[in-house]
Parts: structure tokens; sequence; C-alpha cells
């Protein structure tokens, strides 16, 4: 039984401002209970989404509100969701954040490195093309399984 | 509009913030902000009650990672608590429950002030 029925590709576009988390996680939410997934996977959807696009907003855009990138949604035909998260920052392979050693990064006071970490453990499938010269923009592709 | 709000109130020797709404990228650095005040102030026996917390990022959680040592050198400890099930599940991800004191309520997290 395929979901594909529900809704196609849709885009959301947002800026540079920590501000759009909220409707950026509202977006992602709403389509994955549109796809079907349980409330227990719409949240760790809309998280993943939510600690990529806070470190794009934060590192790679440096809080800078006139700068824009997009959410695309698209299910797969094998019940699979896919979300990529496009941007013009200087490319940055998140999947390349060693994981992090809480005793030691309490011992430093560090605060961030935890982003990259749940978006894997949440995902089935994380990928990134940093922008070349057909495909203007970087892009992380998140992948979500229904079962 | 602020979807996060925190209320502290003092209770004993502890300093209890009530932490409700969203906890993000957005909204961790009002929290950074009250806990640096209050360990400025000399408090370092802290409670944190998520009771009313709908929703935290690693943003959230990284506001305790930057004080836990500090307040531990002098004795002191950030316990957090009564927590729902979806946020937990964020500590849990990462691992905190090894490095954190988490507890079902705040009675119990005070007890251990007082102990």
């Amino acid at each position: 039984m395929s979901k594909t029925d529900s809704f196609t590709h849709e885009r959301l576009t947002a800026s540079g401002d920590t501000t759009e988390l909220e409707r950026i996680r509202q977006f992602v939410q709403d389509k994955a209970r549109e796809f079907g997934f349980s409330e227990q996977n719409i949240h760790k959807i809309a998280l993943a989404v939510d600690e990529a696009c806070s470190n794009l907003i934060r590192h790679a855009y440096q809080l800078d509100d006139s700068k824009e990138f997009f959410v695309d949604i698209s299910p797969n035909d094998d019940d699979t969701l896919v979300i990529e998260i496009l941007d013009n920052g200087t490319a940055f392979d998140p999947l390349t954040v060693p994981i992090p050693d809480l005793n030691q990064y309490a011992a430093q006071h560090r605060k961030g490195g935890f982003g990259v970490h749940i978006i894997r453990m949440v995902m089935d499938a994380v990928e990134y093309f940093p922008a070349d010269p057909t495909h203007q923009m970087n892009r992380l592709k998140l992948v979500k399984k229904l079962s | 509009m602020s979807k996060f709000s925190i209320e502290q109130k003092t209770n004993g020797s502890a300093e209890v913030f009530y932490l409700k709404g969203f906890l993000d990228a957005h909204t961790a650095p009002e929290l950074e902000s009250a806990i640096a005040n209050a360990i400025e102030a000399g408090q370092h026996r802290l409670v944190v009650n998520f009771n009313d917390l709908e929703y935290i990022s690693s943003a959230g959680l990284g506001v305790f990672m930057v004080f836990i040592e500090e307040v531990r050198a002098t004795g002191g400890d950030i316990k957090l608590t009564a927590m729902k099930q979806k946020v937990f599940t964020v500590f849990d991800l990462l691992g905190f429950p090894m490095l954190f004191d988490i507890t079902e309520k705040e009675e119990e997290a005070l007890a251990k002030f007082s102990a």
C-alpha cells in the first residue's frame, strides 16, 4: 500500500533566523503526519530537521536572515519519506562530525556538537552532497521509512 | 510572541526553574542566561522542572552541559525532573542519563539536595 497519493513534492523556504525553526518543525510534522507516521516518529523526524536547520542557520549562515534555504519533502513510492535541506552556505559535511563524548564535552563546557548525532540516530539514512557545477546548492538528504 | 517561558522559585536551599513550551536554538539563550544569573548570584543547587516543556532540541541540552562541571566543582548540581516521555527521549538518545541526575518527581530532586 503506497502513501504517495497523499501529497507530492512540497517546499518550505526559510531564512537564516532561529525564529524560523518553529515554522519548519510545524511544516515537517504536518507532512510526516499526512504520510502516516506514528506520533513518536513524527517527533523524531521534526527533531532531526530542526537539528540540521539549527546548525545551518547558526554556523553556515551565521544568523544572516537575508539568506534563504529550502526544506523539501517528497514521498518515495516504497513508503519512504525523503527530506532534503538545500543551502548556499560553505559546504560542510555533517557526517564528518565525530560521535560526542559526553564527559569530555562537559569538562570542556561544550554546548554544541550533538545535533548531528541525533540526526544519525533517528533517521534511517543520511547523505550529504556539496554543491557542484551541476547542483548549485549543498544538499542534506534525510530518509525515514514508515515501518 | 514567545513560545518558551521560565519561572523561578527558591525552595529550601535550591533554585527551581520551571520550563514551559518549546526549547530550541532560538529559545535556549534565554535559559542559558537565567541559569548563568543564578550561578553568578551564588546559587549552585539547581533543579530544572520540565513538567510543562513540550519540546527540546540539542540546543536546549547544551545549556546544561555548559554549567554542569562548574556547579559540581563547588558541591552543587543541576538536577533534572518531571520530563514528558518525548523530552526524555532526546536526553536518552545522547546518553545524558549517564551524566545527569534525572528524577521523576521534583520532590525527589529536592530531597537529594537536603540529604
